[in-house]
């Protein structure tokens, strides 16, 4: 392995009795798109979420870019700015313009003048496919495009790596595929990407290693095709045998 | 009869002459009453608002012992009637013997009543901030911004527009309440409308009726804007979970 850019290192994490994570370890290359699949319970939007901070640990460390991110010393919110996440259900600022959404966490977090950053804002709605909806509130765009809007306002942080839990499970069947085409843009920009989903034909055709995770548990762990072609582990073969 | 009727219609005339004369006699002295009434509940609002909005912000940080204290203050302002407080704090602090406790009434009046209303203001904080859906704090947490610039940026802008209508309803509360300040012997409007009863006994139904309708012109325009701005805003009962 040549370049990690994030380091899990023997992660656990526990919810009162329930280990959501058990002795996670793993590594994530520069560039690499690595898609996490398995039951709902499974851990995965836990371990996901732990990559950013949002999620706290109880033992082991997470490295971000060589910086150890479960250090209580270390500033999490610069690092979070780039670590980008993508999240089911968009969380969009309600109160602000599709526009506004991607300006705000630029200038409060970035210091960029509001034209520098309006600018940034544009060229990302140009982007993303809705240029058009720059002026529109949240609750005035469907699933697709506000997921869109928020994926834009990601990649104004300019992130190294973007993190998508369920980016696409909340979405209108008609609109998974624009969303789907945005992550696989990104993804052959060279992005590095960790990506929960239900969608094992983005896994396939996008992914460079799928994660199976069963229990807190990584179980498996492969290319693509050996994944859905050979899996070794009982439990995978149970799962993919149910979703497929 | 005809003369009978005649003389009926002049005695109501007579009557209705006599009340009119009354309240002009009356108005410049309840006038005065009712302009104290609102700068009593204009001074208490403004500064049990700016206590009760600071208090409630602080309740949703999760400092335990902060928690634990604005708790206890709450039980006592809201489990205990507002008259038992300005009885303490006008009659009982001065023999505790610290001079800046020694309050005038006017004093008295505006202290108690604007630890009274900064209770409520509290808790219309406190739910108007955890109305707001957690994936708010976490996507702008996510994009780098501190729990303070989430809370400054994105929670409170949001929590406030929802705490328009439950403030208007409180303020109608606290100008009703302003009523029981004349006890302490401040000339607002009820104290004055006792002084003119003693002045004329004889209309006594009357010059009651003067008071409870100058207390309504000044609360009807305030619940009607409630109203509105439920209408406007939302109420924090019935917040739209962006998640569900």
């Amino acid at each position: 392995m040549k370049d990690p850019i994030i380091r899990i290192e023997n992660v656990s994490k526990q919810f009162g009795t329930l280990k959501a994570l058990d002795g996670v370890t793993n590594q994530i290359q520069r560039g690499e798109v690595v898609v996490i699949i398995g039951p709902s319970g499974s851990g995965k939007s836990t371990l996901l979420r732990t990559l950013n901070g949002l999620e706290t640990v109880s033992e082991g460390n997470v490295y971000i870019d060589g910086v150890n991110i479960v250090d209580t010393r270390v500033n999490i919110n610069k690092l979070r700015s780039k670590v980008g996440m993508v999240f089911q259900h968009f969380n969009l600022f309600r109160h602000k313009t599709a526009l506004d959404n991607i300006i705000m966490p630029q200038t409060v977090v970035l210091n960029r003048k509001r034209k520098e950053a309006e600018d940034v804002a544009r060229k990302l709605l140009e982007k993303v496919g809705i240029p058009e909806k720059a002026g529109n509130y949240p609750d005035q765009l469907s699933g697709g495009q506000q997921q869109r809007v928020a994926i834009a306002r990601s990649l104004a942080m300019h992130p190294k790596i973007m993190l998508f839990d369920e980016a696409t499970s909340a979405l209108d069947p008609e609109t998974v595929g624009g969303v789907l085409q945005l992550m696989k843009d990104l993804a052959t920009e060279g992005m590095t990407m960790v990506v929960v989903t239900h969608e094992m034909g983005f896994a396939r055709e996008v992914a460079d290693r799928v994660i199976f995770m069963d229990g807190g548990q990584i179980l498996e762990e492969a290319t693509p095709d050996e994944f859905f072609d050979r899996p070794k582990n009982s439990r995978t073969i149970t799962f993919l045998s149910q979703i497929l | 009869m005809a003369v009978k009727l005649m003389g009926g219609m002049l005695e109501m005339a007579d009557i209705v002459l006599a009340k009119i004369q009354i309240t002009i006699n009356l108005m410049p002295f309840l006038m005065q009453g009712l302009l104290m009434t609102f700068k009593v509940s204009i001074l208490a609002i403004l500064f049990g608002s700016l206590l009760g909005f600071v208090l409630g912000v602080v309740r949703t940080l999760g400092y335990r012992p902060l928690t634990a204290i604005i708790g206890i203050y709450l039980h006592i302002f809201r489990g205990t009637p507002y008259l038992v407080q300005l009885y303490i704090i006008y009659f009982v602090f001065p023999s505790f013997g610290v001079g800046f406790l020694n309050f005038d009434s006017f004093t008295a009046a505006i202290v108690s009543l604007s630890l009274y209303t900064s209770s409520y203001v509290t808790e219309i904080t406190t739910a108007a901030i955890y109305a707001i859906p957690r994936g708010q704090e976490e996507a702008a947490r996510s994009c780098g911004m501190s729990k303070a610039e989430a809370l400054i940026y994105v929670v409170l802008p949001q929590s406030l527009k929802m705490m328009i209508p439950p403030m208007a309803s409180i303020y109608v509360v606290i100008i009703k309440s302003t009523a029981i300040l004349s006890i302490i012997g401040i000339s607002e409007l009820t104290r004055q409308g006792e002084v003119a009863i003693l002045r004329m006994p004889g209309d006594i139904m009357f010059v009651y009726g003067l008071i409870a309708t100058m207390y309504f012109i000044y609360c009807y325009p305030v619940l009607r804007f409630a109203k509105w701005a439920e209408g406007a805003f939302g109420s924090i009962g019935s917040v739209q979970d962006q998640e569900s």
